[in-house]
Parts: structure tokens; C-alpha cells; sequence
């Protein structure tokens, strides 16, 4: 033990620390909680404070090597309760927090900038934030962010944050525009361009650029998130993970590591419960296989789990598993799915009680089939095709790398019932899907979700929970797990790798009369997602043009991998990477416009999208009637495409001064273009609830089962009960996710938040709403029908009104008295698509094979957007993700199975110095089963970015490349074999 | 992530951390920025039993004009040998080269010192003094020495620097007026380079390299092919003459190869012509 002195937040302290500790867990002790862990070595940012000044990462730095200086965290700014300081405010008002979870060193970093450089440019701005890794947003908000707090402690007044309004334009006039240009009005691009339809109504609350309910909690880096609570007596677990990618362990021996003085628990598969489950965090009853236990006899990839620890402290507990021997036998391992699909793959489950494995021999884990017309009748329609086109596709597993890892602190309570504070999507999936693992009944547990630090699918899966559920319960104390960067690469989820083939058939004048695509996914060592996914990018490789033959056949295999799970998208991003490269050269092929191919067969308003109903375990033309088919009841796609191409300036594409510029002969030119569509929420399966009550100054607690993952579903749950309600959004206090006191929700996924929990939210409050609108046509003396809330009274058609306020205190106090509430919940027989067009302009270094994209553009109609600012943000950050999935991103091994590149150096996402600009344009359309005309739009931002880059890259080159990610090395090697 | 345990203690002047590093023996090691030696120590690839602290060694950070040439202090942070002036005007490639390295948070913590005495082949300010043809003073036990950038770099993570040795100051001989260049070819911006090229020409040709071997290395094939008068053409095709370049997930061999010739042809463009030399292609 050593003392550190030091001066934080303006204050002399004198710290007591080991020699190796860093300075951010001297600080987190010291109750900095805005300072938090995103890796180790400094890539994040994560934990980014002012030493002398000057930003610095205190994950990289001794808390000894601070001695004699003064260290400023975001604490410093916090003065006065409830308010903020003005770089705070600017991060709330341009919606530049989602998750937050970086929020200290973002405002850190922000005011070290504004300090030495009051006016600073964009390139200033982004390099100073080009040391924090933001995985939500896309940069764009969060630069905004900045450029409004210099103007306001400049003392001068930001501009309004009103999405500017575009003068709607059709696709013939918008591909008519010459000269092209890109045509940005004159606002931040970090503002949604706005295309409005005459068919939505007036509202007050709802399609306004509120701020974040949660904005100040963010802003302030209070304790919100999971790991930001310390329990007296609390322990510190950690996995024990395997080297190999393939073993039987044939014995365990844990005494040396329970000999060492601080530990309190040792688990693995010697001593723990035999129960299969599946990870995935589902509806009942979870989809097969049931292929996973907590501590398996076989660990089945380098990563899996082989024993974990609880200690006094994280050191000890990290000593400990390396003092824990475990005897393995190395089996072959299979570390490709052709590879395990191949004859004499080794057999990854041999297991005999695992339940629902398709075919387990072969290594596979699911296999689904679906199509509309018979084989005969298929290939009947690819004999008549003028063109057949045949193209393989092959997409990487790529990690959600959420900026906050998984981290849950379970307990028990005073009633000895387990509760687990864990960085969950899905708090009521988990509450039910871990009990019988440790052994409890659901009744017997409580998952409450903090705030998220993102989770883009990886925290719909249980991971931890089970682990700390069982040491908690081993040990009668607190117990803490966080992952480390490593584990959240290896240990947590991917997205699924994939080799798809897409056959076509189609007619010179460009008429699709024949798909079929064939899908070899990679699930991993387990199946986790592994049906639901697959079948999804069946449904979206399949649906968004019509064509009347249509096949898809999916095998689905085991890999001695990484898991590979949920992850926004969810499948469709593979699908459309396959289908919009695959029609780009098809129209390439027969002479044809891109746009000429897509419009002849794109799906429109009234179209039935035929092979969803057909997707499944047992293939054949499924027997479904004409009306069972879902309809499009709504579609924004050629105005989407119209806006884009006006916005990306899309004829230059053909120009060939644009194209090769002069002055730079090594670059090449082009712009892309790739359609997308999703889903929101899952028909028939998906559903949330809400309650809301009314308080004494006719605020509102609203109680929600959905989990906000820094979405902003928090804020548009706000929105659409106060617009209900007439009062204003901050007149709603939110709190989601708890499974002691909210309602049920299926949790976060599939984009079914806005659609369906809003929905219930809009019921919930209408059912508040008519005991209020009852006392208010009692207390003014009219028909209830008559009553109108608005500006948070009641008003009377002739004028005369009474606040809100009375009729709450009249409800609570004086007469007949009475809570008034209401609750509701919600689920839907239909999914209505967003539709979305994307355009990447790009340039090409021919001679090193670098791909560097200058622009990003999408237009996007999903329905009525509740909230612009952060509906925005969503497709901004979404996008982002998605060109990570084009240019950088994959997960990849060594011959062995051990990752090569588990950290930030080597796994490459965009920093804000490097992220391209981006273009938002919401084309309006009215969604008449949505909440106001909602649908969703958190997924469908993540579908075209990459195949827009692949095809703009094609535009450039004349070179087409088929497998992701585009780097540097790949590109430049297609063009030597140009 | 945990690095093992060890001791740690501060020294206040370089005879203090000399006589620490002796002290400590075998395993004692320098701690100045902690940016390439924690990462290692939390990875346990290094596991030093003392730690010695020269963060607070004041007098080893400095710019100094030393007639023709600048000294610069070992513990000079990149941030500020990015921002000097007297480095703009005689050495204006270590400054471009300091300001593009990480980002802001390494760039304020980071020492060219600790960047050279790691003896890195992927970092940036090794393969710049190499062009500048710089040199290092060390001071160790028995006293000070002089040692040249050219034979400073050993293997891999190695360097002439001997255990219990501390490196103070960097000689970088002026190179007011001559033509320079750095090429960085990452695939994110300021990121550590897949393949990096320093040039500088002050009469002759100095071509540093980036990642293309067991160590910070110069280009021989290019240098002697520009001495002997060849166009840049033809150097940047000589550039990986008997280099072996790393195979990794970021570049092959081969592809490493093609960047370096492809770099060190812009290098050389940018640079410009020198006194005597030959600069079109
Ligand atoms: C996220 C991240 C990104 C980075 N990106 C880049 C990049 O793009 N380009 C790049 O070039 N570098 C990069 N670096 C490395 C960075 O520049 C390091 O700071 C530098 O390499 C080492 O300097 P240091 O002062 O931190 O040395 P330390 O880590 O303190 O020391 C490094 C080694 O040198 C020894 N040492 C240090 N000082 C002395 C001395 N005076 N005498 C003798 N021995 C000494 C130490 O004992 C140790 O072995 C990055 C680092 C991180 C964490
Ligand atoms: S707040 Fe930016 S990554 Fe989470």
C-alpha cells in the first residue's frame, strides 16, 4: 500500500492505493463513477480525465503516476442539483448521449478544448475526440454537441434545433437534376432532413426534437449504470475461460485457488448444477437448441467457460483463476462451417441430453427451408428467365463491442430473494430463463435494469447472469462480474458469419422472376439465435421485391467460434449485403440502371410479402392462404430513393471527370446505393405493457417493461403520454425494466419498442386520460366528450379550464377519492416495415487498395418519427456500425481458434476523426397500427450501408468484391486481378 | 488484465533514477508515459519487479537549440514536441510525425523517449529520428554515451541501451529548409501504421521505415539506389531490398512490400528535390 497525493475536483486528497493500481480504479473508489472502464489499454476513452489540464486515460495510467497532480473529472461540473453546466446542456439538447456512457470523457475532452480554443473548426473538434470510441452515435450529435457549447460559453445563443423541412421531390425530377450536387440545406447535417406527409396530424409533444428524460443523469455521469453501486461486503467474479477451441475437461482441481487468502468461491463444472438451456433471451418457450449448461464437461471454443471466481478483490480473484488446474483433453477442432459440415468434422455436440439440435452428427444446428412455388414450378420459372445470374457472398462475424461490456451485481435481498442489477435488454427473459440455473423460482428473483451502455443484441443473451446468480447464492454475499474488452470480443456474442448464394432469374426489361438464395451460416459453438436469425435473413434476402418463384435453404452449423447470437439487424444485414451487391451487377449485366431494376420489382403499399409465413423447420411450400399473407400497409421507398439521390448528388456517378479527378491520379470515384427494409417487433409474439399514475402536481410516473439500451425509448415513452395526457414530456418521470415494479415486456429487440411498447404506452395513458377527462367534465360542468387536455389543463369548449393540478388533488384528496392511473398492454398481429434507401459516395487509392467513404446518405420512412433528434441519432450511429461491417470489422482467428485481434488496436471501429459525414432524411408516412403513426427504425440503419460502399466501390473501379470486409489488402487485390 | 504485482518508486533527477535502476537489478525497469509499457504489463508479457518513475524528472523535458542541432529531453511528451516551435522550424517532420501518433489522450501521456527506448518496429518516432539521423545520449552507471539512431535498434523490442541504462536527450541534427515527408498508410486515422515512410533530404537521402521488419529500420535498396542517382521510380521499387516485412491480420508480407514502394515513391515526391539530388520520377 502506497499514498497518492493528489487535487481532485479542486480538492487535496490523500488516496490509498496498491502500486498497480490505475487511476481509474482509484477514482471509481473514491465515488467518480463518471469515470468508467471501456478496455485497458487506453483505446476507448472510456475512462478519459483531465490530468493538468490535459486529457489523458486513466485506464493506462497508475493512480502513483498522479501523485503531485491535479485530476479533474466530470464531478467537477456538477455544482448545483438539477442543473447543468452549458457543455452538459449542449450534450442533452443535440441528443449527442444515447448510451451516456462515455458522457465524462466526451464533456472532459470537450472543455479541454474549449479552454484552450474558444471558436474551434470541425477537424479541431474531432480530433479531440478522436481518442473516445462512441459505438452509438455516429459522431455526428456529439460534434454538434461541442460546436453548441463554444457558441454558449461564448455568450452568444445557439441556433434552434428544428430538422429543417425539404420540399418534397419525385424520382424523376430528382434523377433529372443536372448539374448534380449534393444538396445540403443550410443546417447541421447532425439535424434530420424532414420530408413531411400531408396525412399526419397536428401533435404537440410527439415528432418534436425533445431532449432525453434521462439527459441529466447522463450529462452528470451519475451512478446509473450497473457496475456504479458498491454493496458493503461486496465480492469480485471472474471467469475462467478456455485456451483451447475444442477439450473435454477431465478433472478440475481448485484447491490451490480456494487456498488463496480472499477467495470465497470456486465454480466449475465439478461442483455446479446440469441444466440445458438456451442463451438467447426469448419468449416462452425459448426456440431449441437447448445446447448450453453453465459449467459444460467440453468447453467448445478459446473463450468458453470453464470455472469462475468470487473474491475480496478483482486482483484476487484474476490470481485465483490462474491457480485453478484443469486437466483437458484437446479434441480436433472444426473452425469453419464448411469445415464442420465436411466429412469426418469432428462432432462439437456429442453430448446425448442437449435438446433440439437438428442434426447433431453433422454439426448442424438448424436448418430451415421456405419457398413459395414447388422445385418444379421454380425452376419452370428460371427456364423462362431471359438471365440467369448466379453470385456467392461471404460476411464475417463482427462484435457488437458495446462501449459498456456486460456487468451485472447481484444480491440478496432482505428477504433472501436473488436480485441481479445487470446491463440486460430482455429483464424479463432473464428473470425466467435463470432461475431453474440457479435453481430458484421466478418468483424468488428480481432483475433490474440500469442504465445501458449500449447493447446492439449482445445483452440479449444471458452471459453473466447465471455465473454471479450462483455465486451470490454460494457465498450469501454481493457479488460483481464485469467482462473485460477481451471476454466482450471472445466470450460474449457476434454476428453471424455467413456464405450466402443467390440465384436469379429475371427478364431483359429487368423483371425478377426467379430467387433463390442459399444460406451455410456459422452459429458458433452454440446455437443461440441461430434459427430466428437465419430465418430472418431468408425473410429479408426474399421480401423487398416481388417476384413470383422465390426458394431460400439454410444450413446452420456448429463451429469450434466464437458465439455468435442477436446483433442489430439481426440476419438482414447479410441478407441485403447478398441481395443489393447481387442486383447491382445483375442490372450491370443486362444493361440496365441500378434504380430501372430495383423500381421494376421493388415491393409497394398494398403488396404481400409471401415467404415470411413460409420460413421454417420443415420446408415444402408451406400450405398459406392468400390472406394470411402480411401486407404492405405502408412504403416510403421510391420517395426515399428520391431524396437520396437528390441528396448524394447520384448522377455524378456517371461522369467521368468526376470520377477520375485530374489532379489525383490514383483516385477513383463512385457512389452506391443499396434498399433496405426491417421489421418492427415480432407479429403475434411480441408484446409490452405499461402503467402510469398520476401524481399531486399532475406529474406522472410511467412504469414500463421495456429496456431503454440508450435508444431513447425512455424519451418517446414520455412523448406519447404527454402528448396523450397534454402535459409536457419532463412532466413524466420513466422508469423501465424492473421486473419487481413495472409491467412485463419482451424486452429490447426486433425493434419492437416504438411499435409495440409505445403502443402500450399510448394505451395506458388513454386509459389515465379518460378518469381525468371524467373529473374534468365534472369539475367544468360539461359532457366528458367535450373535454380537451392540452398545455396541462383541461379545457371546455367555450374557453373555461382547470389545471391538471386540481383535478389530481381533487382525485387524491377531496372528493371520491380515487388514484388516477391506467394501465395496458400491447401486442400486434401485423410488423410493418421501415423502408430505407442508402447512398455511399467513396474514394478509391487504386494504387494502395484504401477505401475511404466521403459520404453517407440515408433517407429512411419509418412511419412518423416520435422523436427526430433521437431517431436520428439511431440511423447516424446505426450507419456507422454498418461501415465498420463494410471496411474493418471481423473477428478473426489463428489456426488454432484463438482470436488474433480481442481488442480496439486491432478490431478497428470509426473514431470521430475518421467517421465520414452523414446525411439523415425521414420521408413521412402515416403507419396507421403504429403510436401516432410509428414504425420502427433502430435496426434497419445497420442494413445498406455496407453493400452502398461494396456497390460504390464497383462504380469506381469496375472491381467487384463479394466478401466483407473491404480492406485495404482485399481491394487492392481485386484490382491486380482486374 | 491485471498486471503482476511489483514495486514502485519515483526518482526526482536522473542520478536518482540511475542509482534506482541499479539498485533494482535485472528486472528493474523505466516507467516514463506507461503507453507501451502497461499494456504489456497488463497483458503480463512484461512483468518488471520495480518500476522506476522518471514522470517527474523535470530536466528531461525540454527543447533546447544546441547550434546545429535541437536536444530534446527524453521525457518530451508527443503533444508538446507536436506544438514546439524551434522542432517546427528545424525538424518539421518530428513534429508532424509526433502529432499524428494515437490520439490526444496517448499524445499527452506518451515521451519520445519511451517511444525510442521501446524499440517498437510499428511506431512512428524511431523511424523519424532514423531519417533525421538523429542520435541518443544514454547515461548509465558508468556514465554517458552517444549512440547513433542508425545502430540503436536492435530486434525486435530490442535497442544498444543497456539494463540499468536511461536514455536523456535526443539529438536531432537541423534540418532547417530540407525536403521532408511522412507517409502513414492506416486504415483509421492517427492510428498505429500498417506500413509508415520518413524521408528526409538534406543533401542526401534518408528513407525510414514503419512496420516493415523486426525493428525501426532505414531502406538500404532505396538509399543507395538514390546515391546512386536513380530516379524515385526505381528507388521505391529497390525500397524492400533484403527487408522482411511481418505477415499479420492487417497486411501480408507481399502486400506490406507494394505499400512501402508505393509510400516511399510519395514520400520522395513530397519531399521534393534536395541539393544535387534528382527529384521527378
Ligand atoms: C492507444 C494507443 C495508441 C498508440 N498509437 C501509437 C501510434 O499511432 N504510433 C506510435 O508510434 N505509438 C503509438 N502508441 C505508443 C505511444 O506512442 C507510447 O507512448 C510510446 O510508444 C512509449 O512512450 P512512453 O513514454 O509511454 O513509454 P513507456 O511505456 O513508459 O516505456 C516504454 C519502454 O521504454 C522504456 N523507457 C521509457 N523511457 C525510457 C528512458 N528515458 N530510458 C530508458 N528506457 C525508457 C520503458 O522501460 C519501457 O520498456 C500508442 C499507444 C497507445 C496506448
Ligand atoms: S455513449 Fe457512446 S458508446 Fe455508449
Amino acid at each position: 500500500m502506497m499514498q497518492v497525493k493528489l487535487r481532485l475536483n479542486g480538492e487535496d486528497r490523500q488516496l490509498r492505493c496498491e502500486p498497480g493500481d490505475t487511476l481509474l480504479r482509484a477514482l471509481r473508489r473514491e465515488g467518480c463513477f463518471s469515470v468508467r472502464y471501456g478496455s485497458d489499454t487506453g483505446e476507448t476513452g472510456a475512462a478519459a480525465v483531465l490530468l493538468d489540464g490535459r486529457l489523458v486515460s486513466a485506464d493506462v495510467l497508475l493512480a502513483a503516476q498522479a501523485d503531485g497532480h491535479e485530476v479533474t473529472t466530470l464531478e467537477s461540473l456538477n455544482v448545483a442539483t438539477g442543473e447543468l453546466h452549458p457543455i452538459q446542456a449542449a450534450f442533452v439538447e443535440t441528443g449527442a448521449l444515447q448510451g451516456g456512457y462515455s458522457a465524462g470523457a466526451m464533456v472532459l475532452a470537450a472543455k479541454a478544448l474549449l479552454e484552450r480554443s474558444p471558436e474551434p473548426t470541425d477537424a479541431e473538434i474531432r480530433d479531440a475526440l478522436s481518442g473516445i470510441l462512441d459505438r452509438e452515435t455516429g459522431y455526428a450529435k456529439v460534434v454538434e454537441a461541442v460546436r453548441r457549447a463554444a457558441t454558449a460559453l461564448r455568450g452568444e445563443k445557439p441556433g434552434p434545433l428544428d430538422p429543417p423541412i425539404l420540399e418534397p421531390i419525385g424520382l424523376e425530377a430528382a434523377l433529372a437534376i443536372r448539374p448534380p450536387a449534393d444538396s445540403t440545406p443550410d443546417a447541421p447535417l447532425a439535424l434530420p432532413r424532414m420530408v413531411l406527409s400531408p396525412d399526419v396530424g397536428h401533435t404537440a409533444v410527439v415528432g418534436k426534437a425533445e431532449p432525453k428524460v434521462e439527459g441529466l443523469r447522463l450529462a452528470k455521469g451519475n451512478a446509473a449504470f450497473a457496475d456504479d453501486i458498491e454493496l458493503r461486503a461486496m465480492l469480485h467474479a471472474k471467469l475462467l475461460t478456455s485456451p483451447y477451441a475444442h477439450a473435454r475437461i477431465v478433472a478440475v482441481d481448485d484447491s490451490k485457488a480456494r487456498a488463496l487468502s480472499g477467495v470465497h468461491e470456486v465454480l466449475h463444472h465439478f461442483n455446479t448444477p446440469h441444466v440445458r438451456y438456451a442463451s438467447g433471451g426469448q419468449s416462452w418457450p425459448n426456440p431449441y437448441p437447448y445446447d448450453q449448461v453453465s459449467f459444460d464437461d467440453k468447453v467448445r471454443y478459446v473463450g468458453d467457460r470453464v470455472a469462475a471466481v468470487a473474491a475480496d478483490t478483482p486482483e484476487t480473484a484474476e490470481e485465483a483463476c490462474t491457480l485453478i488446474d484443469v486437466t483437458y483433453e484437446v479434441l480436433p477442432a472444426a473452425l469453419s462451417a464448411s469445415e464442420a459440415t465436411g466429412d469426418g468434422a469432428p462432432v462439437i455436440h456429442d453430448e446425448t441430453d442437449s435438446v433440439g439440435i437438428y442434426d447433431a452428427a453433422r454439426n448442424l444446428s438448424h436448418h430451415i427451408e421456405g419457398q413459395t412455388v414447388s422445385d418444379e414450378a421454380l425452376e419452370a420459372a428460371f427456364a423462362s428467365a431471359d438471365h440467369v445470374f448466379t453470385q456467392s457472398f461471404s460476411v464475417p462475424a463482427q462484435q457488437h463491442t458495446p462501449i459498456e461490456p456486460h456487468a451485472v451485481v447481484g444480491w440478496l435481498d432482505e428477504d433472501e430473494r436473488l436480485v441481479l442489477r445487470s446491463s440486460t435488454q430482455v429483464p424479463f427473459h432473464l428473470r425466467r430463463m435463470v432461475a431453474p440455473l440457479v435453481g430458484r423460482e421466478v418468483k424468488e428473483i428480481r432483475v433490474v435494469k440500469p442504465r445501458l451502455g449500449g447493447g446492439f443484441g449482445s445483452k440479449q443473451e444471458m452471459v453473466t447472469e447465471d455465473v454471479v446468480g450462483l455465486l451470490v447464492l454460494a457465498t450469501r454475499r454481493p457479488v460483481s462480474m464485469v467482462f473485460n474488452r477481451e471476454q466482450e470480443f471472445i466470450s460474449s456474442r457476434t454476428r453471424h458469419a455467413q456464405s450466402l448464394t443467390f440465384r436469379t432469374g429475371v427478364m431483359s426489361d429487368g423483371t425478377l422472376v426467379a430467387q433463390d438464395l442459399t444460406v451455410l451460416a456459422d452459429t458458433g459453438a452454440y446455437g443461440t439465435h441461430g434459427f430466428t436469425v437465419q430465418s430472418l435473413t431468408g425473410a429479408r434476402g426474399l421480401s423487398s421485391y416481388n417476384c413470383p418463384a422465390k426458394r431460400y435453404r439454410c444450413d446452420v452449423a456448429y463451429t469450434n467460434r466464437p458465439v455468435a447470437g442477436a446483433f442489430r439487424g439481426y440476419g438482414a444485414p447479410q441478407a441485403f449485403f447478398a441481395l443489393e451487391s447481387h442486383l447491382d451487377d445483375v442490372a450491370a449485366a443486362i444493361g440496365l440502371d441500378p434504380i430501372e431494376l430495383r423500381r421494376k420489382n421493388w415491393v409497394r403499399t398494398g403488396d404481400r410479402l409471401d415467404i415470411v409465413p413460409r420460413l421454417g423447420e420443415r420446408g415444402g411450400v408451406e400450405d398459406v392462404s392468400e390472406e394470411d399473407l402480411p401486407v404492405v400497409t405502408s412504403c416510403g421507398t421510391e420517395r426515399c430513393v428520391a431524396e437520396g439521390v437528390r441528396a448524394i448528388g447520384w448522377q455524378r456517378r456517371d461522369d467521368p471527370s468526376w470520377r477520375q479527378p485530374d489532379d489525383r491520379p490514383n483516385i477513383r470515384r463512385g457512389i452506391g446505393l443499396a434498399l433496405c427494409m426491417q421489421g418492427s417487433g415480432i407479429p403475434f409474439v411480441d408484446m409490452g405493457a405499461c402503467s402510469i399514475k398520476m401524481n399531486d402536481d399532475a406529474s406522472f410516473n410511467l412504469l414500463a417493461g421495456a429496456a431503454d439500451l440508450g435508444t431513447g425509448a425512455d424519451t418517446i415513452f414520455a412523448q406519447i403520454a404527454a402528448e396523450v395526457l397534454g402535459v409536457r414530456a419532463s412532466d413524466i418521470i420513466v422508469l423501465s425494466g424492473d421486473t419487481d415494479v413495472t409491467p412485463f415486456d419482451k424486452g429490447a429487440y426486433a425493434s419492437s419498442t416504438t411499435y409495440i411498447s409505445g403502443m402500450a404506452v399510448k394505451r395506458a395513458a388513454e386509459a389515465a386520460r379518460a378518469r381525468i377527462v371524467e373529473r374534468a367534465g365534472r369539475l367544468l360542468g360539461i359532457e366528458e366528450e367535450w373535454v380537451e387536455l392540452r398545455d396541462r389543463r383541461a379545457w371546455a369548449p367555450d374557453g373555461h379550464s382547470v389545471p391538471l393540478e386540481d383535478i389530481a388533488l381533487n382525485a387524491l384528496h377531496t372528493e371520491d377519492q380515487e388514484q388516477i392511473m391506467g394501465i395496458a398492454s400491447h401486442w400486434s398481429p401485423d410488423s410493418p416495415a421501415p423502408f430505407g434507401a442508402q447512398f455511399a459516395e467513396v474514394e478509391v487509392d487504386v494504387e494502395t487498395g484504401e477505401v475511404t467513404v466521403t459520404k453517407l446518405v440515408m433517407a429512411v420512412d419509418c412511419g412518423v418519427p416520435i422523436n427526430p433528434l433521437t431517431a436520428s441519432g439511431q440511423v447516424e450511429g446505426g450507419m456507422i456500425q454498418s461501415l465498420g461491417y463494410g471496411l474493418t470489422e471481423e473477428i478473426v482467428l489463428d489456426g488454432q481458434g484463438r482470436p488474433l485481434n480481442a481488442a480496439f488496436g486491432p478490431y478497428w471501429i470509426f473514431r470521430a476523426d475518421d467517421t465520414p459525414p452523414t446525411e439523415v432524411i425521414f420521408v413521412q408516412t402515416m403507419e396507421h397500427s403504429g403510436p401516432f403513426g410509428a414504425k420502427s427504425v433502430g435496426e434497419i440503419p445497420i442494413d445498406g450501408v455496407a453493400p452502398a460502399v461494396r456497390n460504390a466501390v464497383r462504380n469506381a473501379t469496375g472491381v467487384a468484391i463479394d466478401t466483407l470486409p473491404l480492406t485495404p489488402e482485399r481491394v487492392w487485390r481485386a484490382l491486380q486481378g482486374r | 488484465m491485471i498486471p503482476a504485482s511489483f514495486e514502485y518508486t519515483r526518482a526526482s533527477s536522473v542520478g536518482e533514477a540511475v542509482r534506482m535502476l541499479a539498485a533494482g537489478g535485472e528486472d528493474a525497469k523505466v516507467l516514463a508515459g506507461g503507453h507501451s509499457l502497461l499494456p504489456l504489463m497488463k497483458l503480463r508479457m512484461a512483468t518488471p519487479s520495480l518500476l522506476v518513475d522518471v514522470g517527474r524528472v523535470r530536466e528531461l523535458s525540454y527543447v533546447r537549440d544546441a547550434g546545429d542541432s535541437l536536444a530534446v529531453g527524453a521525457l518530451t511528451r508527443h503533444f508538446d514536441l507536436s506544438r514546439d516551435e524551434l522542432v517546427a522550424r528545424h525538424a518539421p517532420l518530428l513534429a508532424a510525425v509526433a502529432g499524428q501518433i494515437g490520439d490526444p489522450q496517448v499524445r499527452h501521456r506518451g515521451t519520445i523517449g519511451g517511444s525510442i527506448a521501446h524499440g517498437d518496429p510499428a511506431s512512428d518516432l524511431p523511424a523519424a529520428c532514423l531519417a533525421l539521423g538523429a542520435s541518443f545520449v544514454a547515461v548509465g552507471p558508468s556514465g554517458e554515451r552517444r549512440i547513433a539512431a542508425a545502430d540503436f535498434f536492435t530486434g525486435f523490442l530490442e535497442t544498444a541501451l543497456a539494463p540499468g541504462e536511461l536514455l536523456v536527450e535526443i539529438v536531432v541534427p537541423k534540418a532547417t529548409g530540407a525536403g521532408w515527408s511522412f507517409q502513414k498508410f492506416n486504415r483509421r486515422a492517427q492510428d498505429w501504421a500498417i506500413v509508415g515512410c520518413a524521408v528526409v533530404r538534406d543533401g542526401s537521402t534518408r528513407v525510414a521505415l514503419v512496420n516493415m521488419g523486426a525493428s525501426p529500420l532505414r531502406s538500404p535498396g532505396a538509399e543507395q539506389a538514390l546515391a546512386a542517382g536513380a530516379s524515385v521510380a526505381e528507388a521505391a521499387e529497390r525500397a524492400c531490398d533484403g527487408l522482411e516485412p511481418p505477415s499479420d491480420l492487417n497486411a501480408s508480407a507481399e502486400y506490406r512490400r507494394h505499400l512501402a514502394s508505393v509510400l516511399v515513391t510519395r514520400a520522395l515526391a513530397e519531399a521534393g528535390g534536395a541539393p544535387g539530388q534528382e527529384a521527378s520520377p
